[in-house]
This record gives structure tokens, sequence and C-alpha cells, in this order.
């Protein structure tokens, strides 16, 4: 298990996204309403750069909205730049799909130091 | 003997038998239509047809099944205790392009249909007519037929059908088929149009009409009522496809759920994957089964799609009918034999009682 310091937390900025590099891991480091996540740049659909694809909201509709279409989760969406597929960025969950998860490195700041820590 | 549900049977509804369950004036046009000599589901004004290639010779004659007592005799030929029955002609209904005329041709359809097949406690089931020129029309005619315990399901005329069938016109339909709990029973046929399912009126004869029509409008309605959220907004409804075959199955799990990864942003009211919903609460026919030269392929078909999805279907008396033992003969289990013959038949259609031989 190792610590990595990546920057400080001035330098993730709420709304955020931005990809660092362990050796030869890349990790896209997201700031979502406060709260930092550190996802793997590869998507399992087809291994392409999932975290440079955009921070979004998605469109959302069930019972609650009459079934009709409407814009939420503003900024918690983040959508592979390859074939668009949707994660939850807080849970690593793809939206459409129980068989894509991605793994979410721990990631902490301690005296403004954001740190991944890698191996657990 | 397997007990058997035959989940797709026909009976010949010629515009002379209907003309006397009709309301005026149209009774007067089904009156002018009787009699004539027609090809094979083409008549003029009922089942509106455009084949514009010669017939060809050798071809066995076309068959159809006038009475329930003839019905019920050659069901117990082929060893089939259940039968559920469809029209021949009004195959073709949704073409009818007079919403008036339709709408009362669909009441005398069903009319006739309880008046003349479902009077006797003989095996023999039906499923109520659902106009798409009148949808509103058709939930009030499902809501009446509700009443009748030997109506077990809703018939959705697919050949021709415009706009598809999940376009949200129809919701009255969907709604009271869910509050009655009857399946709706999506069944095409050979069609001539340039709108549906695709050009294939540039066809020049009916191998290559037979090949696609079925699967294409299962296909076409399928990912209509699934893109516009049919199975979501209505959980209980239950989705029967008939007279397409089966193996086109597999291949719309696979192409829907790939494209729900990508375009999960169009329909977010699918809150599963469509694969899910198919497995759920829609069920596949049989009839016109594959026959690939390795029968375990198409049983290993069977094992992708569910084992408790697949319902025997026969088309009996029609031309590409399949006999019981079309599927008998599948190396599968007993247990699976079973269950396609006759037992997932009871959970698509749950009105059909149990009989004590399939306890």
């Amino acid at each position: 298990m190792a610590e990595h310091v990546i920057g400080t937390i001035a330098d993730f900025p709420v709304g955020s996204s931005t990809v660092v590099k362990i050796r030869t891991i890349e990790i896209g480091v997201f700031n979502v309403a406060g709260t930092l996540y550190a996802l793997p740049n590869i998507c399992p659909h087809q291994y392409g750069p999932l975290c440079t694809g955009g921070v979004n909201g998605t469109m959302v509709s069930g019972p609650d909205t009459d079934w009709q279409l409407e814009w939420g989760r503003e900024g918690e969406i983040l959508t592979c730049p390859w074939h668009g597929i949707e994660f939850d960025i807080t849970t690593g969950q793809a939206l459409a799909n129980p068989r894509f998860k991605v793994r979410q490195y721990p990631i902490s700041v301690v005296d403004d130091k954001v740190t991944i820590t890698l191996g657990s | 003997m397997v007990f058997t549900i035959d989940a797709d049977i026909h009976v010949n509804d010629t515009p002379g038998k209907l003309a006397p369950y009709c309301e005026m004036p149209w009774r007067k046009s089904l009156e002018l239509l009787d009699g004539g000599s027609y090809p094979y589901l083409q008549i003029p004004g009922f089942a509106p047809n455009l084949r514009q290639d010669p017939p060809i010779a050798g071809s066995p004659p076309y068959r159809s099944v006038e009475t329930a007592a003839d019905m019920r005799r050659e069901l117990n030929e082929l060893d089939i205790e259940v039968g559920i029955l469809f029209p021949d002609h009004l195959l073709l209904f949704a073409t009818l392009p007079n919403r008036e005329y339709a709408t009362a041709l669909a009441h005398a359809y069903n009319r006739w249909l309880a008046e003349e097949w479902l009077q006797e406690d003989n095996g023999l089931f039906g499923v109520v007519l659902a106009s798409p020129q009148n949808p509103e029309d058709s939930a009030n005619e499902i809501r009446k037929y509700a009443k009748n315990d030997r109506i077990v399901g809703v018939y959705l005329p697919t050949a021709g059908v415009h706009p598809l069938w999940g376009d949200r016109k129809y919701d009255p339909i969907f709604s009271a088929a869910q509050e009655a709990d009857l399946p709706v029973c999506l069944h095409s046929v050979t069609i001539t149009t340039p709108q549906f399912p695709y050009q294939l009126d540039q066809f020049e004869n009916h191998f290559a009409r037979q090949v696609l029509s079925h699967a294409f409008a299962m296909m076409a309605n399928l990912t209509s009522i699934m893109h516009t959220g049919v199975p979501a907004r209505y959980p209980k409804l239950k989705v029967v496809f008939t007279e397409a075959g089966i193996a086109w199955v597999p291949y719309m799990m696979w192409r829907m759920d790939k494209y729900y990864n990508e375009y999960r942003r169009h329909v977010p009211f699918l809150d599963r994957r469509p694969s899910e919903y198919m497995r759920e609460r829609m069920w596949f026919a049989t009839q016109p089964v594959e026959e690939p030269d390795d029968p375990s392929q198409l049983v290993e078909t069977i094992h992708q799609i569910g084992d408790d999805r697949i319902i025997f279907a026969s088309d009996w008396p029609h031309h590409d009918f399949d006999h019981p033992k079309a599927i008998l003969k599948l190396p599968m289990s007993q247990d699976l034999k079973r269950a396609v013959m006759g037992l997932n038949a009871l959970s698509a259609f749950p009105r059909i009682p149990v009989p004590v031989a399939a306890e």
C-alpha cells in the first residue's frame, strides 16, 4: 500500500475533473460538490479513456416526473468520450449496465494535500 | 403426453360471417364484400394487400377452419388441448384507413368471436381485437370483454400498423390491458406496403417477403414499445410476440442492451436494460420455429432468451404451421418441454385455467 500526494486541494476545485498519472496508472480526480473521487481512466466497456469525458448531468424520468424527461444529477455523471456510456462518479457504477462498474481509489485530503492510496 | 397450449391458431373471419354482427351502415359494406373469390388474405376493403407478382403453381392449397367444432377436432388430431384464437383476414386490420369502419369491424369481430367460437368449455380461448385506428374505443372493448372469462388477451394487429405500437396514442389500450391483466399479443402477417416494415414491396416473390416480414414487424414494434417506455410505464403489462420464430430475440436483446449502454439518456424512463424487461414480462411464441441442422443450437437459443419465455404456437391451419412434434423432438429436458409446450403460456395468459394434468 502506497500513498501518493497528487497536489493540493486548490488544484481540484469543485466541478473540476483532472487526469493524474501515478507510475503507469492514469486516474481521474473529480470534485463533486466538495467531495473528491478518484476513478481509473479506463472504461470497462472497450477500454476508452473514461475520465477525459465530460462531467455532466443527465436525463431522468419516471413516476416522480410523471414520465416526463427532466434534467438531473448535474455534476455527478461522467460520460466516456468513446461510446457515451454514463457513470455515476460517486459510486463508479454505469447507469445503464450493472456489469460496468469502475473501482474507486481511496482519496483523502490532509493539511490541504490530496493523497491517493494505491495497492490497497 | 405433454400438456399443450397453442398460443396462435386462426379462425376464418370472412366478410359474410362478420356481416350479421356488424353495426350499420358498415354491415352493408360487408354484405357487398361477401361471396367474392379472393386470393389468400387479400380482400380489398377488408384484408388490404397488394402483391404484384404472379401466383406460382405447385403451392399447397390454403387451409381455413370454419367452426369451433372443426377446430376442436383438428386440434385433437394435433394433440393440442388449449388453443388461442386469432383471425385470418383481420391480421391485416391495421391497414384499414377508415376509422369508423375499422371500429365497427373490430366490434363485429369481437362479437362474432365470443358468439361463434367461445361459447363452449372446449379449450378454445380468444383475444379481443384492439383497433389501432381507435384506441379509446379499443380500451372500452377490452374492459367489456374482460368480463368474458374465455377472453385471455388482447390482439394488437401488427402488420402495417402506423405509427408503430409504441406511439403514445395507444396508451389507453395498454392501460386497459394492464388493468384487466390481459397480455397484449402482437401478431403480424406478410404484407406489402412501402412503409412497413421496410420496403418489402421491392421483393419480386414471396420467399423474400416471408423471410423478413414477420421478424421485421416484431423487431420494429418491440423497439417501438421499448423506446417510449411502455414496459416501464405499465409495470404489470404482459406482452406476447407471435408468428416470428424466436431466433431474432437474442439479437434484439443484445442489440438493445448495447445501445441502452450508449443512449440511456434518450430513454431514461427505462430503469433496467431492455433485455431485463423482456425476460420479466414478455413471451415469444415458437412458430415458425427455426430449423437449424444442429437442433441443439435452437435449444441454446431458447436458453439464451430464457427457458420460461418461450411458448408453443402452431399457427394452425396456416401453410407454415408447426406440429407440436417440431418442439417435442428437440434435444431438451422433459421439464423444458413441459414449460415450452404449456406451462409458460399459463404465466403469459393467467386466465387460462390450470388443467389437472399440468399440476
